[in-house]
């Protein structure tokens, strides 16, 4: 299988961005990330995928990392390639261990109106990983996986 | 995103018109949850045209859905885009809803 080109190693195709902690940040960010997308040519299932992950990452860095402290930032980093994109959120919070969170399609679960971000992510990308106490997820999806 | 409302076949239905993210979520938490304090119990929620729904929004539906059901009423999805039902899917959140292919199936439904 020939290698994929990840934006890793090429430094024009990083964007970094640091967010205060108010959800309104979020929205020019990933409306940015979805212009990328676009003009790389990707369609509308993996747009709608990147921008699902992009958003609940962003979320969770902010509500629940952050508890929505305005002193605290949350960290974006994303560079995509037409093979793949990458997203890296770090938030200033205390980490958590992912491991710890409820199934939320688990039937006990289901009436639970939130606790859906992380397996949204886990769903809709190629990879999902934590670094740090949990305080930094690494997302990557593939344009053909 | 957009909202909006209009009374059909007896119940509020709120159309979701766009991309429903974070920051739109509390604009329809005001609208369904303003609606079921003010009286509605029987609530349609039309997704012809919407495009896109974040979780802080599925909390929202769900939210809604709780409350109208504890007032003997329901909150019913209608026709949704293939990526929201490909969404509550993932979510199993086609094992709580009752998804009706428009607002007309949702709506006829005692």
């Amino acid at each position: 299988m020939p290698s994929r080109r990840r934006p890793s190693g090429d430094s024009q195709a990083w964007t970094e961005k640091t967010l205060p902690t108010h959800l309104g940040a979020i929205r020019p960010v990933v409306a940015e990330l979805m212009v990328r997308l676009r003009d790389l040519g990707y369609d509308e299932d993996h747009r709608f995928a990147v921008r699902l992950a992009t958003e609940e990452a962003l979320v969770n860095a902010m509500k629940h990392g952050n508890r929505m402290d305005p002193s605290r930032q949350v960290r974006v980093r994303y560079g995509a390639t037409p093979e793949c994109v990458e997203i890296h959120v770090a938030d200033d919070g205390a980490g958590f261990n992912p491991a710890s969170v409820p199934d939320p399609t688990a039937d006990e679960n289901l009436r639970k109106p939130c606790g859906r971000g992380i397996m949204l992510m886990r769903s809709y990308m190629d990879e999902v990983s934590y670094s740090g106490s949990g305080q930094e997820v690494h997302m990557l999806k593939y344009r053909n996986p | 995103m957009r909202i909006q409302t209009r009374r059909e076949g007896g119940c509020q239905v709120v159309a979701i018109l766009g991309s429903a993210d974070t920051e739109a979520s509390l604009v329809l938490r005001e609208a369904l949850l303003g609606a079921i304090e003010a009286g509605e119990t029987r609530l349609v929620c039309d997704l012809r045209e919407a495009d896109f729904l974040c979780s802080d929004v599925l909390g929202v539906l769900i939210t809604a859905y709780l409350k109208a059901r504890g007032r003997g009423g329901f909150v019913r999805l209608a026709d949704p885009t293939e990526p929201l039902r490909e969404l509550l899917k993932t979510t199993r959140l086609d094992h709580l809803f009752d998804i009706y292919s428009d607002v007309t199936a949702a709506t006829a439904r005692p």
